[in-house]
């Protein structure tokens, strides 16, 4: 097994004592197969490598670590990575301000890095572990008493899929927002509850489910579809991460936030 | 022995043993469905309700339910209620006024529990005791200390002192007070702290830590590092941040102040001469 780019996500099997490794540039995860035992490990890297790749190497090549995890689970060698978007809502500091005036709407690509989840194949089928492949920040959305905990990502707004890097651990959503108020959007931040959507294989990259967001104005919560058949910009697109919450079409949620909470002396 | 019991129970008229049966019967029937109810309404009725609720819920179901029992067995016992009742409001009187500290601990649990300051599981801080809430009951709540010591503290004594939930919102702010010598950089201290602020991983990044000068003090200028964090994080932000803060200013080089004293001896002046 060599494998690069998107091909990283292809199912693989790990004979008896046997290692196989997954290198991405923020996150290495090696699993190694003793009798009824995966053993895993996930080290930080420094990402200075951009691809993805996957590949196995002799057991005398893995790393020496304490933070090896014993998981036992009697399957076969068979296993599938799987990317999956994160376990809470992320939201997006866009790198430049903008703002959207009245009665306009837009089209933003937004980059996701995703988690890797790792589960055996057959009967048996089991999860063994989940990493996040890009260590967010962890960050609060709302006031101090109501709101929630979240992932931050500092993010390029694209307005073209053409100027998104193809990436093997960033899923691509697309954001469609109308502004349908008589105010101006400032985008500041926006909160998008991921464990709403699901990850789409492409032949070069992965996407997340379309959304399409109406303001209706500051003092009011926004509406928010989740296009549940994918993305339009690729054809051919097969689902390989369910979402973990599955959501209705139609959501009221607050998403941008603008307003100042106090939360300082 | 055995002939003896044999002769008192011959003895006994089958009337009171036929009341002997139905107060038994009484008993155990009654208790038994108390029982059934306080189960079903704790595990099934208010499945969803808080822990606090059920608790609730299931002690006033039981106290009624004992209450409601006994009269029953006083009843078989040909005991005459109103007159039993009107007897026991006189008797409540004087043991009311012999026991002023239960009763109040009884309405001040009242109050707790309408007033909701707190629910079980809360993590709260009474005075010098900090602890998980384990039950609030009538007369006293019990808390369970982080060195795992039973404390109860009477409900009396709740209501009339300032008591801190420390868990009732979902993020706080943890303060790292501390002084830097006066000939530090401050700029420097400034940007030092951000970073750490920001490289922690337990640390949110929104609400943004709070950096402040704060006063200028005997020893050094005091510095305030206010982060905030998730209410499940504490104990990992507190041990990681001040690791990082103190490696980062050894290597960086930015000192800490200690307490101290520069002495002068002034040559000719009146304590030396």
């Amino acid at each position: 097994m060599q494998k690069t780019g998107i091909a990283v996500w292809d199912q693989v099997e790990i004979a008896q004592r046997q290692c196989a490794a997954w290198r991405f540039p923020f996150r290495s995860i090696w699993v190694e197969r003793i009798e009824s035992e995966w053993h895993a490990l996930s080290l930080p890297e420094t990402g200075k490598r951009s691809e993805a790749r996957s590949m196995f190497i002799p057991r005398t090549q893995k790393p020496e670590s304490s933070r090896w995890r014993h998981y036992l689970h009697r399957e076969s060698g068979l296993v599938q990575p799987t990317p999956v978007l994160p376990d809470r809502p992320i939201v997006v500091r866009p790198d430049r301000a903008l703002t959207l005036l009245p009665g306009q709407s837009t089209i933003f690509f937004l980059e996701i890095p995703v988690w890797f989840r790792l589960s055996t194949v057959g009967p048996r089928a089991a999860r063994i572990f989940e990493e996040p492949l890009c260590v967010l920040t962890r960050t609060w959305f709302g006031d101090p008493v109501t709101g929630e905990l979240c992932w931050g990502l500092a993010a390029r707004l694209h307005h073209s899929i053409d100027s998104v890097e193809t990436s093997a651990w960033i899923a691509v959503c697309p954001l469609m927002i109308e502004n349908d108020s008589d105010t101006d959007l400032d985008f500041e931040k926006i909160c998008l509850h991921v464990e709403n959507l699901s990850v789409f294989r492409g032949t070069l990259r992965l996407w997340a489910n379309s959304l399409n967001v109406i303001f209706k104005g500051p003092d009011q919560a926004t509406q928010i579809e989740i296009v549940h058949t994918p993305p339009g910009f690729e054809q051919g697109l097969t689902m390989v991460g369910a979402a973990r919450q599955p959501a209705a079409g139609w959501n009221i949620r607050k998403t941008f936030g603008m307003l100042k909470y106090f939360t300082d002396f | 022995m055995i002939r003896q019991i044999t002769v008192w129970l011959q003895s006994i008229s089958p009337e009171v043993l036929t009341k002997a049966l139905r107060v038994s019967l009484t008993i155990l029937i009654g208790l038994f469905v108390v029982r059934v109810l306080a189960v079903v309404t704790q595990r099934f009725i208010m499945r969803k309700s808080t822990a606090q609720r059920q608790m609730i819920a299931r002690k006033i179901i039981s106290y009624a339910g004992f209450f409601l029992v006994l009269m029953g067995v006083l009843s078989e016992l040909g005991l005459k209620l109103t007159a039993l009742l009107g007897a026991a409001g006189i008797v409540g009187i004087a043991v009311g006024f012999a026991s002023q500290t239960s009763v109040s601990n009884i309405i001040s649990g009242l109050f707790l529990i309408s007033e909701k300051p707190f629910g079980v599981g809360d993590v709260i801080r009474i005075g010098t005791t900090t602890g998980i809430i384990q039950s609030i009951d009538l007369l006293s709540i019990k808390i369970r200390t982080f060195d795992n010591l039973f404390v109860r503290i009477p409900n009396e004594k709740i209501l009339s002192s300032e008591v801190t939930n420390i868990t009732r919102f979902p993020i706080r702010r943890m303060d790292i007070v501390f002084q830097v010598d006066y000939d530090q950089d401050l700029n420097k201290v400034h940007e030092l702290l951000a970073e750490v602020a920001r490289d922690n991983p337990w640390s949110l990044d929104e609400p943004v830590p709070a950096i402040i000068f704060s006063d200028f003090k005997e020893s050094g200028i005091e510095v305030l590092l206010g982060l905030w964090f998730a209410k499940s994080d504490f104990m990992e932000l507190k041990n990681s941040i001040m690791k990082d803060i103190s490696s980062l200013f050894a290597s960086e080089g930015v000192r800490f102040a200690h307490p101290n004293r520069l002495v002068k001896i002034v040559e000719g002046s009146a304590a030396t001469s």
